[in-house]
């Protein structure tokens, strides 16, 4: 399944809808659909917001791929042209101190930890000119 | 996401729906600093909020600051259990106080 939405923020809900949707095939629980909603929110939101800006185009997209695996298993994968960005060069969730008092911790790099600890698996990669964001959820975690 | 705020002498009382990510926490954040003044006591209401993103944490992460420097509190009602569970995991679940309730909010404020 895909779907093409444009890197716009107004698209943050409907891409979370769409994914959602998919989410009832392999029965993934609240839980875990709430997860991979935020972790592709996240990532999305860094597209949008800084990715497609960097190149300075305005009418960027963001493909939207729902795979389903042997029925437990769901992947999905944002597809954009927009400037490469690994967010797996970004801090990892061990080495963001999460324990800095609230008052004194740095505003910003929280969505990335967040995507990266809200889904089974998360991957990146750069190819043909296009970020690949990959998220895996396995229904039987 | 709409918010509904109710300003008593020592409190604010934010009510929230709908979600809190990138495109709607502006609106949050314009909704509600602006009306903290000098009170001590900042409730939000997320009962009916059902998405809470980094962006809607940060905002949270501003109210706590604005209300810390009057000495006061942030109490949060309502958090759902996947939004607590995004608290946990970044810490953030150490600076507010959590109540079921708007009534239990203020019972024990």
């Amino acid at each position: 399944m895909v779907k093409t939405f444009a890197a716009t923020l107004d698209s943050l809900e409907p891409i979370r809808n769409f994914i959602a949707e998919h989410c009832v095939e392999v029965n993934l629980n609240k839980k875990q659909t709430y997860g991979l909603c935020l972790a592709v929110d996240e990532i999305a939101t860094n597209i949008i917001n800084y990715g497609y800006p960097a190149t300075g185009a305005s009418n960027g997209q963001i493909e939207v791929h729902v795979q389903t695996n042997f029925s437990d298993q769901l992947k999905v994968t944002l597809i954009d042209t927009a400037t490469p960005f690994n967010p797996l060069q970004h801090l990892t969730p061990e080495e963001a101190d999460l324990n800095i008092p609230l008052e004194e911790r740095p505003i910003g790099g929280l969505g990335i930890v967040l995507a990266r600890q809200s889904v089974d698996d998360f991957n990146y990669e750069y190819k043909d000119g296009s970020n690949y964001n990959i998220f895996v959820i396995n229904a039987q975690a | 996401m709409k918010v509904s705020v109710k300003e008593t002498e020592t409190a604010v009382i934010a009510s929230i729906e709908g979600s809190i990510d990138s495109k709607t926490a502006p609106d949050l954040q314009q909704s509600i600093l602006p009306v903290v003044n000098d009170r001590n006591l900042m409730v939000l209401d997320l009962t009916a909020v059902s998405f809470v993103s980094s962006a809607g944490l940060r905002v949270l992460l501003m109210v706590y600051r604005q209300l810390k420097s009057n000495n006061g509190k942030v109490v949060l009602v309502g958090v759902s259990e996947e939004i607590m569970d995004v608290m946990f995991m970044t810490g953030f679940i150490t600076f507010f106080e959590i109540a079921p309730t708007l009534k239990e909010a203020f019972a024990n404020n």
